[in-house]
């Protein structure tokens, strides 16, 4: 099993280096030069080479590519065209106020959606079933950042329960955004929890536990639910960027300073060393929790976990 | 069989089951009965869609519902009625007096636990072991049906088909049912695996004195391990005896089919002999007897009256309406 | 019953071989049979489908309204023409949803704004199509070191979070409704690459295109004809699926400033523009997201009712 988290972890250096090839080539391809949107507007000739130099401006996409690894590997993402601060440390400030409200997010998420899911599913085209497939199909059909006003409009400014901005307020300032961002992941899941579980409820081992005497309650928590649980990582892994992506949004509804509003902030300031750095991490963020993921979906799923420990693991012919 | 004085470990009366689907009505069960003593063996015959897993399923009260609905007169094992007793109390009979091996070892082991806990939970549940007895208990448990107990870790991928329907026998047998009911439990094995899973399930059965219904469409099956036969048709039991009634006077023009499909060991060049036709649809049963469509025997009288299961000897009966007819024999003749 | 027949022992060395042989006919005839009728049988399942059809019924109802707007509407004086003296009116029956900060009609912008959200969501996800069904039918097919690669990308590309990409894209290219089709597009990408393969994976080893093969149909026409019609359905259920999604996209991006540039209606810059009055005139805010929600609604049933038709799992 170790040997399967070293060799994903090396697996990690080709997949992050292209993230950030990719990130770097499209922003790179921006129009206009951004010497530009940093020297005055009555620069030199010289003056605006030298500024080309300091900003690491010079030489091909290739050359300047290789210095921006360079430096990244020394936890270094330049130097934002506006603030003049260290990329790096501005993310980092900025990353605990995320990661808060993706996981609260997620918690909302996966409160909700795997009971609702379970429910449905063993009350299969009943009205409870109606109903929290229903509720899923809103949730998938609303844009989160409408659904975060509408929250506002009712909980802070009607109602006055929760603060409509900021994140002064502990506890209370972050339920309605997690809310508002653990909504479509609620409702995604809830249909990947009902539909495994209603996969696992026809298998022929839960027969063999009824007729051992196991409670039917307990067939549905303990057998049915462990079988399901290893689809329903899958989703909420290939969810989690999402979660993070629509954090964007929500911390532009509700003024939570989040890496979200620090990427939206820098393009509207054509401060691409800002744009590229947060972007990376993010990236970077969601690729190690997908690796977290798969650990934790080997420790669920025992034939995944003997698989790594007897014939190791490919780096290749994963799919 | 039906000796009605002695007690019985199995008493079935009238026992309907039907599927009750948007496609309509699946008639699985149409009216059977079926009584087992103690320490017997029963073998349930008759091909796939016949009834049989169904018919074991309403034994344990585990038929889905819905869709399932379960009618019935008499239902009681050891001398306890199953029909009307409480789910709660339901649990405590599944496992303990009553318990079942499935067809496809394959599917029939949860694939996240291990074979240990799996059998563990049985006693855990039924004997009030903690964990660490109920372990040691397990692992006794592997060693009885020939698996090594250091075994007991592994996770049901790690078996082979048939080490995995030994688990599944351990489970089943874990706290002596005093009724077993084995459904199909060598189909899904390799020939060479089939005859010691067999043996093994016999010598068991012997051991703990536990009676058994073996369920299966391999005669061969039926003639080594099986007291009485009951063949199913279709939701019927077409004919009912001991071994001896059953094989070698035979009666009903079914049971005469499955025979002749089989291979002759004495002339190896004779073509086989499969029953023309398939079974009638469940959801569209013919009004008169199922076997009729297939049945070279026929009559006018058959596609209008379903027939009895009617004694046609001491221990012996069948439902066919030809022998109402003075002096019908089948064909076949041993 | 059939596995137990084949139990059953079968009668001789010759007819056996005959009779398996007539089977494989049958299964080569029956898909070919089953191409044409498939269509129909799928109509027959949805129209079963309560939710498919209201979905339906709902997208028809948006897309009349998005191809009636320009003819009711003028885009000059009822859509971006300022009118302050009516300026924030609450619903009306002059103006049914109100009017916004400028004093424009809502409701006409709402009906004019359909015509943005579905072109950006349909063209979009043409774009996501073409380019994810092209080179993920390509890897299922040629397989090899190509398709490590592109599945490789694949795993690259969905790391990356769609609206963060689609940010990048529209920042690189500058605001305007084509880049934002394309950002859009781009970071929808993958997961046709993902579908269109996977569906070609399972189709390549059926036995009919085997059979293909075998009587020498050049490859191109196996794909051609036989690999990517059978493996449509998935890629149709996502194509109607991603088209909702797209469109919440646009929408976000639109909010953000980065989509369909002032003064045009888009919904989603309607409901930026709106937020700010959100607490004395929250129909601003409430009917450009209603509008958003309900074809994003109509498209998701629909989805699900083709996934539901076409799945076979679902059938029994």
């Amino acid at each position: 099993m170790s040997r399967y988290i070293v060799e994903r972890l090396l697996m990690l250096i080709p997949v992050l280096l292209s993230v950030a090839f990719i990130i770097f080539a499209i922003m790179n391809a921006a129009e206009g030069d951004p010497v530009y949107s940093v020297v005055s507007a009555d620069a030199t000739q010289e003056q605006i080479e030298a500024a080309r130099i300091e900003l690491g401006l010079d030489g091909t996409l290739i050359q300047r590519y290789f210095r921006y690894v360079g430096g990244m590997i020394k936890g270094d993402l330049g130097t934002s065209y506006v603030s003049k601060r260290d990329v790096m440390q501005t993310y980092m400030m900025r990353l605990p106020n995320t990661l808060k409200l993706a996981a609260a997010s997620m918690v909302v998420a996966l409160v909700i959606s795997i009971p609702l899911g379970i429910i449905a599913a063993v009350n299969q085209n009943s009205i409870r079933d109606a109903v929290s497939m229903v509720l899923a199909l809103l949730g998938l059909s609303m844009p989160n950042f409408w659904l975060g006003l509408l929250l506002i409009l009712l909980f802070s400014l009607r109602l006055g329960w929760f603060p409509s901005a900021g994140y002064e307020d502990g506890l209370r300032s972050i339920i309605l955004p997690a809310i508002t961002n653990g909504t479509g992941l609620a409702a995604f899941m809830t249909r990947a929890t009902r539909s495994s579980m209603l996969d696992v409820v026809r298998q022929d081992f839960l027969r063999t536990a009824r007729a051992k005497g196991v409670t039917e309650r307990k067939v549905i928590r303990k057998h049915a639910l462990r079988n399901a649980l290893i689809p329903i990582i899958t989703v909420f892994g290939v969810q989690f960027s999402n979660v993070l992506g629509g954090s964007v949004l929500v911390e532009t509804v509700f003024a939570w300073p989040g890496v979200g509003r620090l990427v939206v902030d820098a393009i509207e300031q054509r401060d691409i060393p800002t744009v590229t750095g947060a972007l990376v991490m993010t990236t970077m963020l969601v690729t190690i929790t997908n690796l977290l993921i798969d650990i934790v979906y080997a420790y669920v799923d025992p034939r995944i976990k003997s698989q790594y420990a007897k014939k190791g693991f490919k780096l290749w012919k994963r799919t | 069989m039906g000796d009605h004085t002695a007690k019985l470990i199995l008493d079935v009366k009238n026992l309907v089951v039907r599927y009750e689907t948007e496609d309509g009505i699946v008639h699985a069960i149409n009216g059977i009965d079926l009584q087992l003593g103690y320490r017997e063996t029963l073998g349930l015959v008759g091909e796939t869609g016949a009834g049989k897993t169904t018919a074991a399923l309403a034994m344990l009260r585990l038929v889905p519902d819905p869709p399932g609905v379960v009618e019935c007169e008499r239902l009681t094992i050891d001398g306890r009625d199953i029909l009307n007793m409480p789910s709660a109390k339901m649990d405590d009979v599944r496992g303990k007096d009553i318990s079942m091996v499935f067809q496809d070892p394959m599917t029939a082991l949860n694939p996240v636990f291990t074979v240990g806990e799996q059998i563990a939970e049985s006693l855990q549940i039924h004997e009030h072991l903690d964990k660490r007895d109920a372990m040691k208990r397990a692992r006794e448990m592997l060693e009885l049906v020939g698996i090594p107990g250091s075994r007991a870790g592994d996770y049901p991928h790690e078996f082979s088909g048939g080490m995995k329907q030994r688990v599944v026998i351990a489970i089943a047998l874990a706290c002596n049912p005093k009724l077993l009911i084995a459904d199909e439990p060598t189909t899904a094995l390799d020939v060479t695996i089939q005859a010691q899973v067999l043996e093994l399930m016999t010598t068991l059965k012997e051991k703990y004195d536990t009676s058994m219904i073996m369920i299966t469409h391999d005669l061969g099956i039926v003639a080594e391990v099986c007291d009485v036969v009951a063949v199913m048709y279709a939701g019927h039991i077409v004919e009912q005896g001991t071994l001896e009634d059953v094989f070698n006077r035979t009666k009903h023009p079914y049971t005469e089919g499955l025979f002749n499909s089989l291979p002759n060991i004495y002339n190896r060049t004779a073509m086989l002999k499969p029953i023309k036709g398939l079974m009638s649809d469940p959801t569209d049963p013919p009004p008169g007897c199922p076997f009729e469509p297939r049945c070279e025997y026929a009559l006018a009288e058959c596609k209008t009256r379903n027939p009895d299961l009617v004694p046609a000897g001491p221990t012996h009966k069948v439902a066919c309406l030809a022998y109402e007819q003075e002096g019908f024999h089948i064909k076949r003749r041993i | 019953m059939e596995k137990d027949l084949k139990k059953m022992p079968t009668p001789a060395a010759s007819s056996t071989e005959s009779a398996s042989l007539s089977t494989t006919q049958a299964r080569l005839v029956s898909k070919t049979f089953k191409k044409r009728s498939t269509w129909a049988s799928v109509w027959r399942q949805l129209r079963k489908n309560k939710g498919a059809i209201a979905g339906l019924v709902l997208l028809i109802i948006i897309i009349g309204v998005a191809l009636a707007a320009p003819i009711i509407f003028d885009y000059n004086t009822d859509i971006i023409q300022n009118n302050i003296r009516e300026r924030r009116q609450p619903p009306s029956a002059d103006h049914w949803f109100g009017t916004d900060e400028m004093g424009r009609d809502i409701f006409a912008r709402v009906c004019y704004g359909a015509r943005y959200s579905l072109a950006v969501g349909v063209v979009a996800v043409l774009f996501a199509l073409v380019f994810g069904v092209t080179f993920g039918a390509a890897a299922g097919y040629i397989g090899g070191a190509f398709e490590n690669i592109m599945m490789r990308l694949c795993d690259i590309l969905s790391s990356i979070p769609s609206v963060l990409m689609a940010i990048a894209v529209v920042s690189a290219l500058g605001k305007s409704t084509l880049n934002l089709m394309i950002a859009v597009g781009v970071a929808s990408t993958a997961p046709f690459i993902r579908v269109a393969r996977a569906a070609v994976l399972t189709v390549r080893n059926e036995e009919y295109i085997e059979a293909a093969r075998a009587i020498a149909v050049p490859e191109w026409k196996i794909v051609v004809t036989h690999i990517l019609p059978n493996s449509l359905s998935p890629i149709i259920v996502q194509a109607t699926l991603r088209v909702g999604s797209a469109i919440i996209s646009a929408a976000q991006l639109s909010f953000l400033g980065l989509g369909v540039p002032a003064p045009a209606p888009e919904w989603g810059s309607m409901l930026s523009a709106g937020r700010i009055f959100i607490r004395d005139h929250s129909y601003m805010t409430l009917f450009p997201g209603l509008a958003i929600m309900v074809t994003v609604l109509s498209l998701n049933l629909i989805g699900d009712g083709l996934r539901d038709a076409l799945d076979p799992r679902l059938k029994s």
